[in-house]
C-alpha cells in the first residue's frame, strides 16, 4: 500500500470563484417533462450548476480566487514560494496553464510553478505533492489551486453530463508551520484498466484532432458528442465509486488508527448524492458531519472538495481544530483519501466571476 | 444464490411497474420504467445483495433478468 504521512504544513486559508451563470436542471431543455427532472435532481441531489460564458477559462476564475485568498491572507503575491494548477481543462496544450498564471498573478519569478492535471483525486493528491515540497522547509507558502471548466469540456448536447456538471475555482493556502500542524496522512489507488470509463478520446497524441473528431454525433438517443468530448461512463463510474471510494477510506482508517468517532468532516468529492450516500453509510460516519455542495454547484470535479469547505464549512474551519477526512475519486481510474486537521482557517466569502 | 430472489430485488428498484410483470424472462431494458437511474440502483442493488460490482457492460448485454443474473452468479462464485 503506498501511504504518505506529511509533517509542518497546515491550511492557512481557503478561497473560491465561481461563474455568475446558473443553470438549473428543472429549466434544462434536455427532458421530456419536470417529472423526469425531478427524478434525476432526486436521485443525484444536484439542482443546479454554475457555467462560464463563452470566453471564460478556468484560469480566469482562478485569478479571482486567488487574488481574493491573498487579501482575505494579507499575502503578497511575491510571498508565493510554490504554486500548483489542479486542471484538465487547461488555457493551451502548450505551456502550462501555472506558467501563464505566474505573470497573470504577478508571482515571483523564481517561483516554483506546476500544472497538476488530475480531475476528480486532484485536491487531495494535489496537497499531498505541494505537502510534501513544502515540509522540507525552505518553502513557506504556497497556493494549490483546483479548478475546472467542466462544461467546456462536455457537451451540453450531451444529456449525460449536462446536469451533472459545473464550474468554479478555488484556492488553498498552505504554510510551513511546525508549531501549529499536525501530520497530513494519505493513502492512494488507481485502476488504470478502467481508463474510459471517462476520458476524452480525441485531442491528444495518441487520438490526434481530426475534421471527423470535431463533428457532433448522436451516439445515443438524446446523447450528442464530439470526438473531443469528455466522455462519462455512468455505469462503470457508479460501479467504481461505491466500490473503490470506500475501500480506500477504510484502508485510511485502519493504517492510520482513525477512530471514526471523532471524526468532525468527512469531506467527499462531490460526485453525486446517490454515490457520495453510499460511501458515507459504508464508513458509519453521521449525514451531519459530511457536509454537501452538489445541489448548489453541481460536480466541480477537483474543485468539488475545497469549494465545500469553503461554502459549507467555513465556521468550523475558522474555528476551533477539526477532524477531517477527505476522498478525492474519479477520472483515471484515480482516488486519493486523506487525514488532517484544520483550524483557524482564514476562508474568503464566495467569489463570483 | 437463487433467481426468485434475485427477481424480488431486481423488481424492489422499480416504483412504477406491477411486481407482476417481473419474471427471469422479462426484457428489463424495455420497460417504460428503464432508465439510465434505474441501471445505477441494479448496480447497487447487485453489490448490496451479491457483494459484487457489475459494469455498465454486463447491463447492456444482458437481455432478460435472467441473463443479467448468470452474470452476477458467475462474478459472485468466482469472488
Amino acid at each position: 500500500m503506498s501511504q504518505l504521512t506529511i509533517n509542518n504544513v497546515r491550511i492557512a486559508g481557503m478561497s473560491a470563484c465561481v461563474p455568475a451563470t446558473v443553470e438549473d436542471n428543472l429549466m434544462l431543455p434536455i427532458y421530456k417533462d419536470q417529472n423526469e427532472a425531478l427524478k434525476v435532481i432526486a436521485s443525484t441531489g444536484i439542482e443546479r450548476h454554475h457555467k462560464v460564458e463563452p470566453g471564460t477559462t478556468a484560469s480566469d476564475l482562478t485569478v479571482k480566487a486567488v487574488e481574493g485568498l491573498l487579501v482575505k491572507m494579507n499575502w503578497e503575491p511575491q510571498d508565493i514560494d510554490c504554486f500548483a494548477y489542479v486542471c484538465t481543462s487547461r488555457d493551451y496544450i502548450a505551456p502550462q496553464t501555472a506558467c501563464v498564471l505566474q505573470d497573470r498573478l504577478h508571482l515571483r519569478s523564481d517561483c516554483c510553478v506546476f500544472d497538476l492535471p488530475f480531475g476528480c483525486s486532484g485536491w487531495v493528491y494535489g496537497m499531498s505533492i505541494v505537502g510534501s515540497m513544502m515540509s522540507h522547509g525552505t518553502f513557506k507558502r504556497a497556493i494549490l489551486v483546483a479548478a475546472e471548466t467542466n462544461t467546456l469540456n462536455r457537451n451540453q448536447r450531451d444529456t449525460t453530463v449536462r446536469p451533472l456538471f459545473g464550474d468554479a475555482a478555488t484556492a488553498t493556502a498552505l504554510e510551513f508551520d511546525p508549531e501549529h500542524s499536525r501530520p497530513m496522512h494519505f493513502m492512494y489507488g488507481v485502476d488504470g484498466s478502467g481508463f474510459e470509463a471517462v476520458w476524452a478520446p480525441y485531442g491528444g497524441m495518441r487520438n490526434p484532432v481530426t475534421h471527423e473528431a470535431l463533428e457532433e454525433k448522436e451516439v445515443s438517443p438524446g446523447v450528442f458528442r464530439r470526438g473531443i468530448d469528455m466522455v462519462v461512463n455512468g455505469m462503470d463510474v457508479f460501479g467504481f465509486a461505491i466500490k473503490q471510494p470506500p475501500r480506500s477510506l477504510k484502508e485510511l482508517i485502519e493504517t492510520f488508527n482513525i477512530d471514526v468517532n471523532t471524526v468532525d468532516l468527512l469531506l467527499l468529492h462531490q460526485a453525486n448524492k446517490f454515490i457520495d450516500e453510499k460511501i458515507r453509510k459504508a464508513i458509519k460516519i453521521p449525514p451531519e458531519k459530511t457536509p454537501y455542495c452538489l445541489e448548489e454547484y453541481g460536480n466541480v470535479t477537483s474543485a468539488s472538495i475545497p469549494l465545500t469547505m469553503v461554502t459549507r464549512c467555513s465556521q468550523q474551519l475558522t474555528g476551533e481544530e477539526q477532524h477531517c477526512v477527505a476522498c478525492g475519486f474519479g477520472v483515471g481510474l484515480a482516488w486519493a483519501s486523506m487525514e488532517f486537521y484544520a483550524g483557524h482557517v482564514m476562508i474568503q466569502d464566495i467569489i463570483t466571476y | 444464490m437463487n433467481i426468485k430472489e434475485f427477481i424480488d430485488n431486481f423488481a424492489d428498484q422499480f416504483d412504477d411497474t406491477d411486481r407482476a410483470v417481473f419474471t427471469s424472462e422479462t426484457k428489463f431494458k424495455q420497460l417504460d420504467e428503464w432508465s439510465s437511474l434505474t441501471a445505477l440502483s441494479i448496480i447497487a442493488m447487485v453489490d448490496d445483495e451479491y457483494d459484487v460490482i457489475i459494469k455498465g457492460n454486463d447491463i447492456i448485454n444482458s437481455e432478460t433478468i435472467q441473463d443479467l443474473f448468470e452474470v452476477v452468479k458467475n462474478l459472485s462464485d468466482n469472488a
